[in-house]
């Protein structure tokens, strides 16, 4: 019985050596794998699956890798701002000009002792935006603007953590600029209701 | 082959006759079988939807009955190895009874897991060779293996000894001794690698326990010698098979013994859970005390657990033990709390609550009751039949006439 | 003494009818019985070698009808080939196992299913994974407003079963301040979003990198595909359901009946892999839209999203912004210390 016993064990040792798992894991987890593994992995032309025009987008290149987003300036219906504003402001306020264009734009972003029209917008030329130091920002790269205050929030836009990603993984990314998403004349983000309400699942657990 | 042929025919004409009170069991068998299979059809053109199982309890009445069966199958080996090793004359006779009542509960785990499959019709796949087994990561293709190896021990053993002594013929021990020997490890496999099924999933907390495989085999070896008792019982009482009060005692002492340890360890899994409880009890409160509100499995669990109390009380004391209709009473309620405690209060807390967090509590639906008990029924009647023809075989009512 | 067990899941409709034979009729009793009393007469019909002959020839009849209807020469053509293509189906292998030739075989196979039952056409590809890609995702949890634009998203995308309002992904509205309670956290909220002192996380199959489902099923009906994608096929799948409960993430999701989803919103760009039509008794999971992201386009919730909490991407491009991510924010992952390296990662900003 003594042989039976001893054969039965090595079987069993056997068996378990054999059995072990195929799972072969190199990689002692899976952020050691992914750098091992990463290779010079070159993205599509953004253009490359007929999605976007070549007119619509603008790269920004002050980062690395350069990105696109929408051409803003080509879609604003009332540009350019000067068309109007050909004399200066003060000389604007004391015309009776009635309810035309933006006569009716609040401003609520922080506070007055923060932000005016003129924290952004250049009175003397309305054409583009300017910064705090009174440098000229183009329309299209208003982002540069939010900077300044939103430091940390367009850090993560550039690297692709903030904001929508228009394009798919497989092309360079084209991200929606800050103002599609918040009004820069009232940035917060309204409540809505939920899509979805699941019956089902309630019942389950009554 | 004729001595094959033979058998089969003096089988069949044996288990046709008999007193009314056969029939009337056989008759009743049959007729839940029927209802189970009307059930079960309703399964089979529905779907799995007509049970009360969902994404969260995803496993539920088919499966806890399953665990269980395997456990009363594993036990049978309780029999086979003093019959056989300690060549115990006293278990002799009883050896028979018990590998039949394996066949006939691992016939039942069969047709368990069938039933609670999302598509049998595509079982072929599990077939090594024409489909894929997934062996050795997946423990499910284990307990494949094991539960049909020890089906085939279980039904070529007693056929080779029946069928000597159906030919008058003294069985050569040089032939099964090997395959008893076998069997009594395959036992303890079969039921360890089905515990495994449960105890490796690390995302179920309450089963992912070291102790959860032995727990399994104490609670087998007291409930499954428990319905062999409460047969033999039954066997003595309606066939001239001699049963010495002997043999019901010695097998009502393994009974005793893993009742004790199934409450030792039953204690111990209740003082981790809830000396610190941590994230991981919370399916431990659930059962025990309820959760959030949902209390479904609360008195299940506390019935069986003082049905088992009791029952272990009542075998520990000798006078109480060996006095056989008492000895009746503790085995059928110590054989229906490890049924609760290990089917239905094993494997539905494990699902809850869920990996989220949520609470979904689970019930049979009629349809799934009525699967069950058809199986049930098909378990007794598979083993009437044996023990019938095993009997007969045995006491010399059935010959082979030359 | 298995006859009755090998049978019955096939034959049940037929022996029903069989056993219920009024037993008035004389074919049920065993004539050479006649001694027994009435009452064995009547029950004693199911011991009968008599039935068991009964049973087999009503699986031959079966078996003949099935085989008589896909050769007849009078039954309709349509029928025919809806047989034949079935009787295929039915027999093939893995498909993981399977060479170019059967796969494209089985799609188109499943093609012309769908177009004889509804006239209408699909496109289902078999797109294997390219090189050089590993999929990762992340989740913003504090730009997640608890909109389930993302749910209905995927609802459509993948054709999932409307009358159970399956839905992949959950998403979990939780209190501040208790940490990631799930336990006390709603995700069948509906209110106005987001919920003062609240904060919403999503979840949804995570693509485990050592996933616990593909351990333990039986048939090797999942799988980690080479782009790090865990699919199912569903052909293959036998509806155990042991990968339900080895997933720590609830990440599977079951048929416990036929699926049904209106014709006219049927996605019909399909992937074999992924949002093809399933059918009763077969798991499905979340794919990483795998019909859309092996054509390089975002999974559908990423795409729905729009506040951009969801992130996807290649793991293996160091300057994709899902490296970025990994590389510069606070990510976590959920259950870690259960070793199954989820390929979804969580962070707030």
């Amino acid at each position: 019985m003594t042989k039976l016993n001893q054969s039965l064990f090595i079987l069993l040792m056997v068996i378990s050596m054999i059995s072990c798992k195929d799972n072969h894991n190199e990689y002692h987890n899976l952020i050691d794998k992914i750098e091992a593994q990463s290779i010079n992995f070159q993205k599509d032309s953004v253009f490359s699956n007929n999605q976007f025009e070549i007119s619509e987008l603008v790269k920004i290149i002050d980062n690395q890798p350069a990105f696109y987003i929408k051409n803003r300036k080509n879609k604003i219906e009332s540009y350019a701002c000067s068309e109007c504003h050909d004399r200066p402001l003060d000389e604007l306020q004391t015309e009776n000009l009635g309810k035309r264009a933006h006569w009716n734009i609040k401003l609520i972003h922080a506070d007055s002792k923060t932000m005016s029209c003129l924290s952004c917008h250049n009175e003397n030329n309305l054409d583009n935006l300017h910064s705090i130091t009174g440098e000229s920002i183009d329309f299209n790269f208003s982002y540069q603007l939010c900077n300044q205050c939103h430091n940390k929030e367009v850090k993560d836009w550039k690297g692709g953590a903030h904001g929508k990603n228009l394009s798919g993984w497989k092309t360079s990314r084209v991200s929606k600029l800050c103002i599609e998403c918040h009004n820069p004349h009232k940035p917060s983000i309204e409540k809505r209701w939920p899509d979805r309400f699941n019956t089902q699942m309630v019942d389950e657990r009554k | 082959m004729t001595v094959l042929r033979n058998l089969i025919k003096d089988s069949l004409i044996y288990l046709t006759h008999g007193r009314k009170s056969y029939h009337i069991w056989m008759a009743l068998l049959t007729f839940i079988m029927l209802i189970g299979m009307y059930c079960y059809s309703l399964q089979l053109e529905h779907g799995l939807s007509v049970t009360g199982m969902n994404d969260r309890v995803s496993w539920g009445l088919y499966i806890s009955n399953f665990t269980f069966l395997v456990g009363v199958a594993a036990a049978a080996v309780m029999l086979v190895l003093p019959a056989y090793i300690l060549k115990d004359i006293d278990f002799k006779q009883a050896v028979l009874i018990g590998e039949g009542m394996a066949v006939a509960a691992l016939f039942m785990c069969l047709a368990f897991v069938v039933a609670d499959m999302g598509g049998p019709a595509r079982l072929w796949h599990m077939i090594p060779g024409i489909g894929v087994f997934n062996f050795p990561n997946s423990m499910l293709t284990w307990d494949v293996l094991v539960l049909n190896g020890y089906l085939f021990i279980n039904i070529s053993i007693p056929f080779y000894i029946l069928i000597m002594r159906y030919q008058g013929k003294v069985p050569n021990p040089k032939i099964y001794i090997p395959g008893v020997f076998i069997s009594v490890f395959w036992a303890v496999a079969i039921h360890l690698v089905t515990a495994f099924l449960y105890q490796g999933l690390q995302a179920r907390p309450f089963w992912n326990n070291a102790l959860l495989g032995p727990r399994f085999l104490a609670s087998a070896f007291a409930a499954g010698p428990s319905l062999i008792i409460i047969s033999l019982a039954v066997i003595r009482k309606f066939t001239d098979f001699k049963i010495e009060d002997k043999t019901i005692t010695k097998i009502a002492l393994v009974v005793t013994v893993a009742a004790q340890i199934n409450l030792i360890m039953l204690i111990s899994e209740l003082f981790k859970e809830f000396y610190a409880p941590t994230h991981h009890s919370e399916s431990a409160y659930y059962l025990f005390f309820g959760l959030q509100g949902k209390a479904k499995l609360v008195p299940w669990i506390w019935t069986a657990i003082t049905m088992n109390v009791i029952a272990t009380v009542i075998l520990t004391f000798h006078k109480l033990r060996n006095n056989l209709t008492i000895l009746y009473f503790a085995c059928s309620i110590l054989f229906i709390g490890i049924w609760i405690e290990k089917g239905f209060g094993l494997i539905v807390p494990g699902f809850i609550p869920g990996p989220w967090g949520k609470i979904a509590e689970y019930f049979p639906t009629p349809t799934e009751i009525g699967v069950t008990i058809g199986i049930w029924a098909m378990g007794a009647f598979i083993f009437s039949i044996l023990v019938r023809t095993g009997v007969a075989i045995e006491l010399g009512k059935i010959k082979f006439k030359k | 003494m298995s006859k009755e067990r090998k049978k019955w899941f096939s034959l049940n409709l037929r022996n029903k009818e069989q056993n219920s034979c009024g037993c008035s009729d004389s074919k049920c009793s065993d004539p050479s019985n006649k001694k027994e009393d009435g009452i064995s007469q009547v029950f004693d019909v199911n011991m009968d070698r008599r039935q068991a002959f009964k049973k087999l020839t009503a699986g031959l009849v079966i078996g003949a009808g099935a085989v008589s209807s896909s050769c007849s020469v009078v039954s309709d053509e349509k029928s025919k080939e809806k047989s034949q293509i079935e009787w295929e189906e039915y027999f093939k292998g893995n498909y993981k196992l399977m060479s170019d030739e059967e796969k494209r075989k089985t799609v188109n196979r499943l093609v012309r299913s769908y177009e004889l039952r509804n006239g209408k056409k699909i496109n289902i590809s078999s797109k294997d994974a390219e090189n050089d890609v590993l999929f990762g995702y992340a989740f913003n949890i504090s730009k997640c407003q608890g909109y389930m634009d993302c749910v209905n998203a995927c609802v459509e995308e993948n054709n999932q079963d409307r009358a159970s309002q399956m839905q992949y992904i959950r998403i979990h509205e939780m209190e501040d301040g208790k940490g990631l309670n799930f336990g006390e956290s709603d995700d069948t909220y509906y209110h106005e979003v987001p919920a003062a002192g609240h904060f919403y996380m999503g979840t949804q199959c995570f693509h485990c990198d050592n996933p616990p489902c593909v351990e333990v099923c039986p048939v090797q009906a999942t799988w980690k595909e080479k782009d790090g994608i865990v699919v199912i096929d569903y052909d293959w799948c036998i509806g155990c359901r042991y990968c339900m409960a080895a997933c720590p993430y609830d990440g599977r999701r079951f048929n416990w009946t036929t699926p049904e989803i209106p014709e006219n919103e049927v996605n019909k760009d399909q992937h074999y892999l992924g949002n093809r039509l399933r059918k009763k008794g077969v798991m499905e999971k979340c794919t990483f839209c795998i019909q859309r992201s092996r054509q390089g386009k975002n999974p559908a919730c990423v795409e729905a999203c729009p506040t951009g909490s969801r992130i996807f991407g290649n793991l293996l491009d160091p300057k994709s912004e899902i490296r970025w991510i990994l590389e510069n924010k606070k990510v976590f992952r959920l259950k870690e210390d259960l070793g199954t390296e989820p390929k979804f990662w969580y962070f707030m900003d």
